[in-house]
């Protein structure tokens, strides 16, 4: 059976479109990734250089700022230190987390926070909260990390006063 | 071409048993695969209590991983390895009309053989509850990774004996182009070497030594290494897929693929792009630069347009293929395809479940929107719709093909055929959109209870109970197809084979060889872009930061 050479169109105009497919993607995330400054990675430094430059690794969470927090959560079969994070009018939360003994993670689920929890390295990025989340949130170990994997979990609580200095919205919904 | 007669019966021999294998394989895992799903879905009865209370183990949940990794690496790595040497061997004299030296077959099965019985022993026992993906500092028995070596190690030599047959028949046919189903095959064993070789190096370097001698080894390395293999891993399995759905729709209706040259050019990128993207699986690992997983990002879209050429080549033949025998209207030719054949009806029921796996993989890969869904059953949903349909489903359809021309037996209970592919693509569906749409909320997978002491989202409920009830559905499927396969081999009545003569299959093909029977190049190419996209990260992890090695750890 012989194809006309004319019915090779419908070839090219499908390859044009997956080359416009590719393209727009690629530039969509370069675009959010390098301009908006969206990345997935972090910043990761050894426990070792973390000494070295004097980062206080204690777990806890420390406001250095109105609204500015420092989160430190340290991983480890199979519990989080802190179980519970209590954010007041969180602006700008930097979070260092990293693990004891296996490989963890840690998702704040309904939040962009998901990251890859490892021993040896210290995981550190920097959450900007929207302005409409508040109330509790589960976080939880979404790596396999051993027999109790499913109790290592933990509550993100925010609270947002009635006096926000930005005025910002207080449905919770946007 | 020379038209004397080749005499498989070696090579028959060894397929016979290495699919045989793969669906034991299939029983096993897809029996860990019930339990679990039944166990993790909420308020659905817990499977692993009863099998814990009678003194299988102190724990459901370790019984829980335990089956877990027994499922992974069962239906990932022992049904989809085995089977596909089995086909190559099977492929091999009937397409390019070279054997396969007897004695590499030989070596090949009794290794892979052993090398599973071993790895099998260790995870049955409960000495290997480290899943698939077996993540250093977490340890296993070194029986596990020497089985896991022995296993690949044989299929490393069935490779070699594909490219020899291959080199012998390009010294007889100096001009010819490869025919299109060995080219499949050829680009697979170049995708696998190129894949297992990083997951050698790192299981020796620094797996093995953790779990004999206690040594400390560095997460992040052991994982840039796994994920370089991993996602190379993928291909090997789809690539003997693809190469079922060019080979046998055409024979199914009696045409010509549309187009030969589409199909050389989508294993040309395979082999160039399918390796240099394993960050995509570590877009939430802390210390990987970000320019280098954005590199891979976009490599990951290259990779994806070759699976967009084959969608379009598969569908254009199929349009063409009946429109020649009378269908007509814009859809009304989808009435006239041979639905009755399993085989058929498998095959393109696996391309279509392939579209959406694809899509959710390219959410998957996709820089940001990755950090939604990274290990939630969103991530569940698109690999039990890309290995375990399209890759799974196209083995399975294939082989009611292989139990009348490489078993010689008559299928049992054949009136049954067409309900495998159809429960099993119906189950999957269900499947895979309940865990599209608890993995969006945040539910997440590897985990054997994910109540959380009350604390669950409402939203994860009905998804995860939906996608068990597909999971139960598929499950018919798979059980219905292993009772024909099992069922046939026992008692179904022989055909007589003819030995087969040498023909070319794809007789409009093999014309004069082109650029794209150039393998070599494409080759070299490959590992160029392989060392571009990995250098940053091994510069990073190596030189700028150095490593951080940790003591292992039991699970």
């Amino acid at each position: 059976m012989e194809y006309h050479r004319g019915e090779m169109v419908y070839e090219y105009i499908w390859v044009l479109i997956i080359v416009a497919v590719v393209a727009g993607f690629s530039a969509a995330m370069a675009y959010y990734g390098f301009i908006r400054n969206l990345n997935p990675s972090c910043e990761a430094y050894t426990i070792e250089e973390a000494k070295a430059r004097g980062i206080d690794l204690t777990p806890g969470v420390r406001e250095v700022g109105p609204g500015i927090y420092e989160v430190t959560v340290e991983a480890a079969q199979f519990v989080f230190i802190p179980m519970e994070i209590k954010l007041k009018d969180p602006v700008r939360v930097t979070f260092r987390v990293y693990s004891r003994d296996v490989i963890h993670g840690i998702h704040v689920v309904g939040t962009s926070i998901n990251v890859m929890v490892f021993p040896g390295y210290v995981a550190e990025f920097v959450w900007e909260p929207p302005k409409n989340a508040k109330g509790s949130y589960l976080f939880i170990c979404h790596e396999y990390c051993g027999v109790g994997h499913h109790l290592m979990r933990g509550t993100l609580l925010i609270e947002r006063s009635s006096l926000l200095l930005d005025g910002g919205d207080f449905s919770g919904v946007r | 071409m020379e038209s004397g007669r080749v005499y498989t019966f070696r090579e028959d021999f060894y397929a016979k048993v290495t699919i045989a294998i793969a669906f034991v394989a299939l029983l096993l895992g897809g029996i860990f695969g019930v339990l679990q799903v039944a166990s993790r879905t909420p308020y659905f009865p817990n499977l692993y209590e009863p099998l814990a209370r009678i003194g299988l183990s102190n724990s459901p949940h370790e019984l829980y991983y335990r089956g877990l990794t027994a499922h992974g690496v069962l239906l990932a790595i022992v049904l989809t390895t085995f089977y596909i040497v089995g086909l190559s061997a099977y492929l091999t004299p009937r397409v390019i009309g070279v054997n396969i030296k007897p004695r590499l077959l030989s070596i090949s099965l009794i290794v892979m053989v052993t090398g599973t019985i071993l790895a099998a022993i260790a995870i049955l026992a409960g000495w290997a509850n480290v899943l698939y993906t077996f993540y250093l500092p977490l340890i296993a028995h070194p029986l596990f990774y020497l089985g896991a070596a022995l296993l690949i190690l044989g299929s490393w030599v069935l490779a070699a004996g594909v490219f020899i047959a291959y080199l012998e028949w390009r010294r007889a046919n100096p001009d010819s182009a490869i025919p299109l189903p060995f080219f499949g095959m050829l680009a697979t064993y170049i995708v696998w070497i190129m894949a297992t070789t990083p997951l050698v190096f790192i299981v020796l370097k620094n797996h093995i030594p953790a779990s004999i001698l206690g040594s400390n080894t560095d997460v992040l390395e052991s994982r840039l290494y796994f994920w370089w293999f991993g996602h190379a891993l993928v291909y090997f399995w789809l690539l003997p897929a693809i190469t079922l759905w060019y080979y046998y729709v055409p024979k199914a209706l009696g045409v010509p693929l549309f187009s030969d040259t589409m199909a050389k050019v989508s294993f040309s990128i395979f082999i160039l792009a399918s390796t240099p993207v394993g960050t995509h699986h570590q877009l939430t690992d802390p210390g990987i630069n970000p320019y280098v997983k954005y590199l891979q990002t976009v490599l990951t879209l290259v990779v994806a347009t070759p699976s967009m050429l084959t969608a379009f080549n598969i569908i254009a033949t199929l349009e063409r293929g009946v429109r020649a025998r009378g269908g007509g209207g814009l859809l009304g030719w989808l009435l006239k395809l041979p639905w009755r054949d399993p085989a058929f009806t498998g095959l393109i029921l696996a391309l279509i479940a392939f579209g959406s796996g694809g899509i959710s993989g390219i959410i998957n890969g996709s820089y940001q929107l990755n950090n939604v869904v990274h290990n939630t059953v969103w991530i569940v949903g698109h690999f039990h719709t890309t290995v375990g349909t399209a890759v799974a489903l196209s083995f399975m359809a294939y082989t009611y093909v292989l139990l009348r021309d490489l078993y010689g037996r008559k299928l049992i209970l054949e009136s049954l055929s067409l309900t495998v592919p159809t429960l099993w693509f119906i189950g999957m569906t269900l499947f895979s959109i309940g865990y599209y749409i608890a993995g969006l909320y945040g539910s997440p997978r590897r985990t054997s209870d994910v109540t959380y002491a009350g604390l669950m989202p409402n939203e994860w409920v009905v998804p995860m109970q939906i996608a068990a009830i597909g999971a139960f559905i598929f499950a018919t499927g798979g059980l219905i197809f292993l009772v024909q396969f099992f069922g046939s081999l026992a008692s179904g009545s022989r055909i007589t084979l003819a030995q087969p003569a040498v023909v070319m299959m794809n007789p409009h093909s093999p014309g004069k060889a082109t650029i794209l029977d150039r393998i070599s190049i494409l080759v070299i190419v490959a590992v160029v872009i392989v060392i571009i996209a990995y250098s940053g990260a091994l510069y990073e992890l190596y030189i700028a930061r150095g490593l951080s090695p940790v003591p292992p750890v039991t699970p």
